[in-house]
């Protein structure tokens, strides 16, 4: 068992319903990154998709957590369906441990819970009707506030700047809804580059065309975040520069309430 | 010798939640069940949806692969519409779906790989390892830690790559029906091939050589983990009309033997998975199965993909095979080798691709929908063969298959009790110690399971729950 260091809080990162692609955004943030996680800014204990140990190991560092100052990440929905059984992420002395298990027993002790990705946040994906695994969200299953950082996935600047908020000043601004005011406090629609053309009805009909997507199911008058100003990957791009419209990924209600995501009926 | 049953659970630095079964005698494996532990039922949740949103929604199916369900489920919908994309919005797609396999086969060779035969930081709590077999001299122990630290910044470059022409990754905007959405400028092009030349350097001088750094010290792996032999690929950066195949036609090589691939001979068994429907074997268009969590004789939620009623293996491995770019032998270690050597084989295409690329308006029209349509998108994809077939009814899908990579490659047994691909690579294997049985998560883990990916769904009519799912 390891000696951990006292001046940094523990982190667990779970991964549930859903599709693990948010520890995969998390690998591409860059200043901060994965290697700060690991090396300076807390003791990152355990992660499905990265943990050097595996089996038992893996779990007794997921458990050994327990008791500790640790901050609790959570990826992917809660399948609560046949009493959790549709997602086990381990198991503990022979018996399978499901997602909902796992996250009841560490949600009622971490010191701060971050749902992280749309299928956390709101079931999301995971959810998406007619809801085959019965997923909630993560906190409908842990019955305590949690902070919510939506997108499908989440932005690796979303996740770092959070975390990185709560180590040094303990909390951040949050919104009615649990966001981080700093990265979910505009609509996309408000600080839209293409917002000119849709002030001046000038509308794309087809994808591929750069001028306004509303027509074709652009979301962004709805969805709450900063991508046409900080964008992604390397700040390069973002689904609107593509030509495309925003899906709504980071929107309460993804997918089912966002669709249909592109539709050609303009009229 | 009392035999001893020994279960894994979770196998981590995998995508998705696993557990391997195997009992073992005299210091062999006799027996193994590989366990997908995940069902969230995407074919069911995509009945009733707009075609055109399969494209986006299919993405989620996996996090590290997104890209190949994009180009999977964009191949069904152009099937299924008649649509034939030009050979320019082909490359470009194409140029997306590179990217993704040059993310994905750095990220699983250096986070996912690597940590099985380098001591990791033990004073990282995440790095502390289960085993002790580490071989590795200290001072190449000591680097190749510096390079697993120093792929992250490859690896984020390939999705950079990707973002460029497709908005963001994970889950591009980019790759749709026709091609893709953007026109490739030339400062993009620019900023791709600098990126892309830097990818390359990093594969060539640093990548291939750890692979065969751990090769050296861990010799006995290219005796282990072999399995059936048998490969099989869909086919990826092929039959370009202009530029012919850049890579693998679908081809598959069983008893020695090349051959071509018919895909009416796919076939999907359930007997020993979490689902009911009937038949209990089926073509991927006439399935409709339930989860079933409780059924007797089921240990998994991944099926058993078949062809010809027999599993294959497919990934990396079996296209360097098939394209006769890599032939040295089936086994775990040279899955990892095939696989950083196919990352080179791939910047070598994007490249290709890139030197292909012409100026171009918009590939992008206002498409309209069949009333009725069926469609069938088959393709090679970072793990391995993926198919998506879907049906099209008044507009809306009516049905949706997804067959992904890890449900050949971690199939479970088929109705015959044939153990699945990688069952029978863990079969047979030498324990060392079955206390630290160390060789059973380096055999899994070349193969690069996805159980994200292997989720699969079927019902009849809107309320009908089924899904099966595996990660590709």
């Amino acid at each position: 068992m390891t000696t951990l260091t006292q001046a940094k809080p523990n982190l667990l990162w779970l991964e549930l319903t859903g599709c693990s692609g948010n520890i995969i955004s998390l690998l591409d943030g860059a200043h901060p990154g994965f290697i700060d996680l690991v090396t300076s800014l807390v003791n990152f204990r355990y992660n499905n998709s990265l943990s050097a140990g595996e089996s038992s190991d893996a779990m007794d560092q997921l458990l050994a957590t327990l008791g500790t100052d640790f901050i609790l990440i959570v990826e992917g929905a809660v399948a609560t369906k046949a009493n959790g059984r549709y997602t086990v992420i381990g198991s503990v002395q022979g018996k399978p441990l499901t997602a909902l298990e796992a996250l009841r027993l560490l949600g009622a002790q971490a010191r701060h819970i971050v749902a992280v990705g749309s299928c956390a946040t709101h079931g999301g994906m995971s959810a998406a009707a007619p809801n085959p695994s019965g997923c909630i969200s993560v906190q409908q299953a842990v019955g305590r506030p949690v902070i919510q950082l939506p997108g499908c996935p989440c932005h690796p600047d979303w996740i770092l700047g959070t975390l990185t908020a709560l180590l040094e000043h303990g909390s951040l601004e949050l919104d009615e809804r649990h966001r981080p005011r700093l990265f979910y406090g505009n609509l996309i629609h408000d600080r839209c580059p293409r917002r000119s053309f849709f002030d001046q009805g000038i509308f794309a009909r087809r994808l591929g065309e750069s001028t306004c997507l509303f027509k074709l199911g652009c979301r962004g008058p709805v969805t709450r975040t900063d991508c046409p100003t900080r964008q992604w990957n390397q700040y390069v791009n973002w689904p609107v520069e593509d030509n495309t419209p925003c899906i709504g990924c980071a929107q309460f209600g993804f997918p089912d309430q966002m669709e249909p995501f592109i539709s050609y009926d303009i009229t | 010798m009392p035999s001893t049953r020994v279960t894994l659970n979770p196998v981590t630095r995998i995508s998705g939640f696993m557990a391997i079964h195997v009992t073992i005698e005299h210091h062999q494996v006799t027996a193994a069940q590989t366990e997908g532990m995940l069902f969230r039922g995407f074919e069911q949740m995509l009945i009733g949806r707009q075609p055109w949103d399969a494209v986006y929604f299919t993405q989620r199916i996996c996090g590290i692969c997104s890209a190949a369900h994009s180009t999977a489920s964009t191949l069904a919908l152009e099937n299924a519409m008649n649509l034939t994309p030009s050979e320019q919005g082909r490359y470009l797609r194409d140029i997306i779906h590179g990217c993704e396999f040059l993310q994905n086969h750095i990220r699983h060779f250096y986070q996912y790989t690597v940590p099985d035969y380098v001591r990791m930081p033990q004073e990282v709590p995440l790095f502390q390892s289960s085993y002790g077999d580490f071989r590795l001299p200290t001072a190449v122990n000591d680097q190749l830690i510096r390079h697993y630290f120093a792929s992250l910044p490859v690896s984020r470059a390939a999705h950079e790559m990707i973002a460029i022409l497709g908005g963001k990754a994970p889950h591009n905007h980019g790759i749709f029906v026709g091609g893709i959405t953007t026109e490739a400028t030339v400062d993009k092009i620019m900023k791709i091939r600098s990126l892309l030349a830097g990818i390359r350097l990093f594969i060539e001088t640093v990548m291939i050589a750890d692979a065969e750094t751990i090769a050296r010290y861990y010799p006995e792996y290219f005796h282990l983990g072999r399995g059936y032999g048998r490969l099989l690929s869909f086919g990826c950066f092929d039959n370009y009309p202009v530029t012919g195949t850049l890579y693998v036609d679908p081809s598959l090589y069983r008893a020695d033997r090349i051959e071509s691939f018919d895909p009416a001979r796919i076939t999907e068994e359930i007997e020993h998975s979490r689902y009911t429907g009937a038949p209990v074997a089926y073509q991927p268009l006439e399935s409709m199965t339930t989860d079933a969590i409780d059924k007797p004789a089921a240990y998994s939620w991944i099926k058993a993909a078949r062809y010809q009623g027999q599993p294959f293996e497919t990934g990396p491995l079996a296209r360097q095979w098939l394209s006769g770019a890599y032939r040295r032998g089936i086994s775990a270690m040279d899955r990892t080798i095939a696989r950083v050597r196919e990352a080179l084989t791939i910047a070598r295409i994007i490249e290709n691709l890139l030197d292909r690329l012409e100026p171009a308006d918009t590939m992008q029209t206002a498409y309209s929908l069949p009333q009725q349509a069926t469609g069938q998108g088959l393709i090679d994809t970072t793990r391995g063969a993926l198919g998506h077939w879907l049906k099209i009814a008044d507009e809306k899908l009516s049905f949706y298959q997804v067959i992904t990579p890890s449900v050949w490659n971690l199939s479970s047994q088929g109705n015959d009790g044939q153990p699945g691909t990688g069952e029978a690579a863990l079969i047979g294997t030498p324990i060392q110690d079955p206390t630290q049985p160390v060789e059973l998560g380096r055999i899994i883990r070349s193969f690069d399971p996805c159980v994200s990916c292997a989720t699969h769904v079927f019902m009849p009519g809107r309320k009908a729950p089924v899904t099966e799912v595996i990660v590709p």
